[in-house]
């Protein structure tokens, strides 16, 4: 714990950081309710589950307060995989849904000979 | 080995000696453990995410499904337990033993809360006739994205509460070192990181 930290109380970081989540959670919620465009509405709120998650990582579990390394290895290890997953998914799960909503082929018939 | 040999014999120029991240190995090893976990979710958010864009059938209305009130407090409490769970290892690392239990017992009463909420959502879902292989409300794989995500992260929080009451029960016989109750905060913390985005991903986007 740093020595600001402790001037300021031992455990006013957790409920600041309380404060601020709770209050990042109600905007949230709050901008479900507002008939926003649905990209905005949804960089809206991937931003802020961001900016909650790294919060959490930083003050709750101290990663603020540990070597770069540590924090970046975390942070780049599950963001960057994450990415890739997402990256290979879309478009694949996109042309399932082609594929599914293409009309039933005919059945063949086989060649008629007189 | 011995630390100094090992030492010795890791290559010029790494620099990092034993410790490369300056942590404990305890705290190292938990950071693995919860990266290669985190990676767990990670996979299963994208089957989530592949599972609704490859869906023909309208995905349902989550508002129409779940009381999302209901949804915010559960997530209000897991919140709440993170702080009095920060609280429990700032009071540890400080050597104030009862207040670390305080806070502890804290936790856990949150945690239990948590899981007591997520049971009657799950017995609404399944009264209503939400099945892993199909549900009154639209695309038969919603059923299975939620009871999969919801289950896993269940699991996680009920993992979490065994640990958290074997630490409570070990703080309060003055058995575990403020690092013991620090590495059973990084795993409820992760429990609750990992609420966030099952909470943004599935329930409100």
């Amino acid at each position: 714990m740093t020595d600001e930290a402790k001037a300021h109380g031992p455990y006013r970081i957790y409920w600041v950081t309380w404060g601020i989540l709770l209050i990042i959670t109600v905007a949230m919620l709050a901008a479900e309710k507002f008939h926003f465009p649905r990209l905005f509405l949804v960089l809206f709120l991937v931003v802020f589950m961001l900016v909650k998650a790294t919060m959490i990582g930083g003050n709750f579990m101290h990663l603020r307060y540990e070597q770069r390394n540590l924090a970046f290895i975390v942070a780049a290890g599950l963001l960057v995989t994450s990415a890739i997953l997402f990256s290979f998914i879309t478009p694949e799960s996109l042309s399932v849904r082609a594929r599914r909503s293409e009309p039933a082929a005919a059945p063949t018939t086989p060649a008629h000979h007189p | 080995m011995h630390d100094g040999t090992h030492a010795a014999a890791l290559p010029a120029g790494w620099g990092g000696g034993v410790s490369p991240f300056g942590a404990t190995w305890q705290k190292t090893m938990m950071w693995i453990f919860i990266v290669t976990d985190g990676l767990l979710f990670s996979g299963l958010l994208s089957g989530y995410g592949f599972l609704r864009m490859s869906s023909l059938t309208p995905w349902p209305d989550r508002s129409q499904v779940f009381s999302i009130p209901f949804i915010a407090l559960m997530t209000f409490i897991l919140i709440t337990s993170s702080a009095t769970m920060g609280t429990a290892v700032g009071a540890s690392k400080l050597g104030d033993r009862k207040t670390a239990l305080r806070f502890l017992i804290l936790t856990i009463v949150g945690g239990a809360a948590f899981l007591a909420c997520q049971a009657y959502e799950w017995t609404h879902i399944i009264e209503h006739g939400a099945r892993l292989s199909h549900n009154p409300w639209g695309a038969p794989q919603f059923g299975q994205a939620f009871f999969i995500l919801t289950g896993f992260h269940g699991s996680h929080v009920l993992s979490g509460l065994v640990v958290l009451t074997i630490t409570a029960i070990r703080t309060a016989m003055g058995k575990t070192p403020a690092q013991g109750v620090e590495m059973a905060g990084l795993y409820w913390h992760f429990v609750d990181l990992v609420w966030v985005f099952i909470f943004t991903l599935f329930y409100l986007l």
